[in-house]
């Protein structure tokens, strides 16, 4: 168990330190679980009762779930030539983490949506405003737009990492679809790739006070055979939380990889 | 696993190494907070360790800041060390210099 008994005294009050502490080890069990998208069945949260607005999603909340590789769909055989290209180190299936691969992250490229949003050790804030929402990630500290104008996607996108998204209600849920992405991102841990060519839409919707439910389904003809429907996730109302600054600046990044990650998994010899 | 910048890999998770040493660097940066510290032996030789953790937003959660640590400082450190060896391990256990505890070695292990 962790001494809480002589903390130093960077935080306000013990009130704050434990909150935070508790936060923590809920963060860390999280972190521990072995599969993702399972992770939501633990204690029920006090305040997951309190009223809301079901077309209300603002707020700090915390993904727990998975982009994961589990029930990715045959690929084509460009798609197949792009994953195999792809060196993760992390998120992939038994064998294929390598210590040094090429993951985009590795030298700070951005991460593209949506595999930003399943870095759950990190809150995403969730601003809603006349015809829009924004979306605010803690990790790489980027955002993305969500138009609810009643615009349509556009037939011939710019690609861009995080890609174009129109979002409407459909009853209580918040359907959100998008396209324009540029294709050097990874779709997920693991070197998943997808291409220029990619629609994705996601399905939100507030189950309770603390809880927003997400499904969604990657079509990519040129990568996956056919489309792909990610497995259930969903993300928690995290109150505690406030946004921090999540950079990845390259020349921390290349100390990092110098001084500690390159030398940590090297192979001897090499 | 919410993973971070994929070094897990390199560690070994079935054993931990625990060091007493003398901080000479400490990294509160992206994408991993790091310590360096000299361990010597029974013989007197001196080498330099290096210990990973999270990042600094994560690290932030456990009342950690770029003051926790500064050259000079004693700690013990228990790490996962590295399969091939080399003297670097991710932080399951830190002994501060004033001997408070920071245990992440119940938790996801290293990212």
């Amino acid at each position: 168990m962790r001494d809480h008994s002589n903390r130093p005294t960077m935080l306000r009050s013990v009130a704050v330190l434990a909150a935070v502490l508790a936060l923590s080890s809920v963060s860390r069990a999280q972190q521990a679980a072995p599969t993702q998208g399972q992770r939501r069945a633990t204690a029920p949260s006090p305040t997951a009762n309190l009223p809301f607005d079901p077309h209300d999603l603002s707020g700090i909340w915390r993904f727990g779930g998975g982009l994961g590789p589990t029930n990715a769909p045959p690929m084509t055989p460009a798609g197949k030539a792009k994953y195999d290209a792809n060196i993760p180190g992390l998120g992939g299936p038994e064998g294929r983490n390598k210590p040094l691969g090429n993951d985009p992250m590795m030298i700070c490229d951005p991460l593209g949506y949506p595999r930003v949003l399943s870095f759950g050790a990190y809150p995403m804030e969730i601003v809603q405003l006349p015809g829009r929402i924004i979306q605010f990630f803690d990790f790489f500290y980027v955002h993305r737009t969500i138009w609810m104008d009643g615009r349509k996607l556009p037939d011939d996108p710019e690609p861009t990492w995080y890609g174009y998204a129109i979002g409407h209600w459909e009853g209580d849920t918040l359907v959100v679809e998008s396209n324009g992405f540029n294709g050097r991102a990874w779709f997920a841990n693991g070197g998943y790739p997808y291409s220029e060519d990619s629609k994705l839409e996601e399905r939100y919707k507030r189950v309770d006070h603390d809880t927003i439910n997400i499904t969604m389904t990657l079509t990519d003809p040129t990568t996956y055979t056919k489309p792909w429907v990610i497995a259930p996730a969903s993300m928690r109302w995290a109150p505690k939380e406030v946004m921090r600054e999540d950079v990845c600046s390259p020349s921390d990044e290349k100390k990092y990889l110098d001084e500690i990650r390159e030398p940590a998994g090297r192979k001897t010899g090499q | 696993m919410f993973a971070h910048h994929g070094s897990r890999i390199s560690y070994d998770l079935t054993q931990m190494v625990t060091l007493t040493g003398t901080v000479t660097e400490f990294q509160w940066q992206n994408p991993h907070v790091y310590i360096k510290f000299d361990v010597k032996d029974k013989e007197g030789k001196v080498t330099n360790w290096g210990a990973e953790t999270y990042s600094p937003v994560v690290m932030t959660r456990d009342g950690w800041g770029r003051k926790t640590l500064k050259n000079g400082d004693k700690v013990t450190v228990t790490l996962w060390p590295s399969k091939i060896g080399t003297p670097l391990g991710f932080l399951a256990k830190l002994v501060h210099p004033d001997g408070h505890v920071t245990d992440l070695s119940n938790g996801a292990g290293p990212e």
